[in-house]
């Protein structure tokens, strides 16, 4: 089988397993107990969750008090935008429909970023947006969220630019705009250093560097607004309540102490190699192939490869793909569950045909150049077959 | 159809049914190469690539029957393999029964479609009732 989805999660790390069946013996044998009683196992809990919050808060270079876990990137990012509830919400259009829908949902008024066909955001719209809502109310709150890297392209936004804008309109006085970044996909696939993005918030998750599906974490950095999406207990410091989920937060650790120990950074640059590599063959065999993600090293995540296949709808292509053992994703409409094409192909091309025909290769840490060959063996014949069937076929064009 | 259903109830690790799966893998009665070189006596086409789905349906009609059916379609699996079933369901009927089929027909022969699928995807038999309607019109011409 080759996996080429790991954007959407990536296989669970033999060594957190490990970590989480420690914590789950200990708890079948009563020594693991809830993180908020105060007795031995509650203490072990308490313990073993803080020792995880370090680990992480280490891997980002943040205080372990201004990290929380949450349930999912999703409540991440959610709980980032309910905190700006009625105030104006600037976000890149081409944002996690988590950041997006809540932006809509909360923000008043909500504002989308337009982006260009490499998926990257318009800074002079940004600045004019803010220079508008400043101008008769220097005090005006306003969250701008940009995520770090994109899901479906893998283009990189540029968030450290974002925050340099920010600081000019801070030094001019308007001290009330804040930032926020979705960083689920670049967090051990680029260097994420939170000082350097100059962001206020921060969304990463466990199971997209080879943690377990159900814990994130949210960077919150000390004396930025806040407000619980989830209330009712103490858990988190008081900023997220629920049960504190210890096994999966010990889970998260392993991965990312794995990330650490392994030089998973470094080892990403052999991935964006044979990514290009892939790219560049793609385009061989296939001269109508659009390449949608923009390859250049500091532009793109290193493992994620979006390619149109023109006329060939990529469910089609997705399933063919499916039955030779290899899996990928589409930006297809008839993949997602609101039959819409990718928000993100038609911000960046306005054209639904692309976005109906794109497909998204996410490569593991250990992919190889022999696991694309095979694929690249098989991808011509599939594409073609179903562009044979379709009322768009080449003989038309 | 007693085969349809035996064939659907087998597990399929998509959201499709086996009967699907097999139209979409080995689809009947598509035309293979340029299509407006297949002759015919009257065609339909519906959808629109904008939304992800079309189909072109062509029909040869001999002594009122649809003798027989050729067609295209881009789109999804469930697309794909709903025409493919559409043009077995066709093939050999009267053009007034053929202008009957509906899309719970073709969705029963193929064993049912996801819930979400079936409004957009199914829309070969209005692509074939066009083609019906335009063979009428080339009769009175």
């Amino acid at each position: 089988m080759i996996y080429l989805d790991t954007s959407a999660t990536t296989p669970l790390l033999p060594k957190v397993r490990d970590a989480m069946l420690r914590l789950m013996d200990e708890s079948i044998s009563c020594k693991l107990g809830n993180a908020s009683s105060l007795h031995s196992a509650g203490s072990r809990a308490k313990f073993a969750l803080n020792e995880a919050r370090t680990e992480i808060a280490k891997y980002i270079e943040v205080p372990p008090l201004e990290l929380i876990f949450t349930s999912s990137g999703s409540e991440s990012n959610n709980t980032i935008i309910h905190t700006f509830e009625h105030c104006p919400i600037i976000v890149s259009a081409i944002e996690h429909p988590s950041v997006l829908y809540a932006a809509e949902a909360y923000g008043d008024p909500f504002i989308k970023i337009p982006v260009d066909e490499r998926g990257i955001i318009n800074l002079n719209f940004l600045k004019t947006k803010l220079e508008e809502l400043t101008k008769d109310n220097p005090r005006q709150k306003i969250l701008v969220s940009i995520m770090l890297a994109n899901n479906e392209t893998g283009t990189i936004e540029p968030v450290e630019e974002v925050s340099a804008l920010i600081k000019i309109f801070k030094d001019k006085g308007y001290r009330n705009i804040f930032l926020h970044s979705d960083a689920t996909q670049a967090v051990s696939k680029i260097p994420v250093n939170i000082k350097k993005l100059g962001v206020d918030y921060l969304t990463f998750t466990a199971h997209k560097l080879g943690g377990p599906v159900g814990i994130s974490a949210l960077y919150i950095r000390a004396g930025a607004p806040f407000k619980s999406l989830i209330i009712g207990g103490a858990q988190e410091n008081k900023r997220r309540a629920g049960t504190s989920n210890v096994i999966l937060a010990a889970g998260f650790a392993a991965a990312v102490s794995y990330c650490q120990e392994k030089n998973v950074l470094d080892n990403y640059q052999k991935v964006r190699v044979l990514r290009n590599y892939l790219a560049q063959r793609i385009t061989k065999i296939l001269p109508d192939a659009k390449i949608i993600t923009p390859l250049e090293e500091n532009l793109s995540l290193p493992n994620i490869l979006n390619v149109a296949f023109p006329y060939a709808e990529g469910e089609s292509t997705q399933l063919y793909l499916d039955l030779e053992d290899i899996e990928v994703s589409t930006g297809s409409a008839c993949a997602s569950g609101d039959l819409e094409p990718s928000h993100v192909i038609m911000a960046m091309y306005h054209d639904a045909e692309i976005a109906h025909g794109s497909v998204r290769f996410s490569l593991p840490l250990d992919i190889t150049k022999a696991k694309l060959d095979q694929l690249l063996t098989k991808l011509p014949s599939i594409v073609t077959k179903i562009q044979d069937l379709s009322t768009l076929n080449k003989a038309k064009s | 159809m007693s085969e349809n259903n035996s064939t659907s109830s087998k597990k399929s690790p998509w959201a499709y049914t086996e009967t699907v799966k097999d139209h979409f893998l080995n689809p009947r009665n598509f035309i293979m190469g340029d299509e407006t070189k297949w002759e015919s006596d009257g065609e339909g086409l519906v959808g629109n690539p904008v939304c992800g789905d079309q189909m072109l349906v062509k029909i040869k009609v001999k002594d009122g029957k649809i003798l027989d059916i050729g067609w295209k379609t881009y789109g999804c699996a469930s697309a794909i393999a709903s025409t493919s079933a559409l043009s077995e369901l066709a093939k050999g009927r009267t053009i007034e029964e053929a202008d009957h089929i509906t899309a719970k027909e073709i969705c029963d022969y193929l064993g049912g479609l996801p819930e979400h699928k079936f409004h957009c995807s199914v829309l070969g038999h209005q692509a074939l009732h066009k083609a019906i309607q335009n063979y009428k019109s080339n009769l009175k011409s």
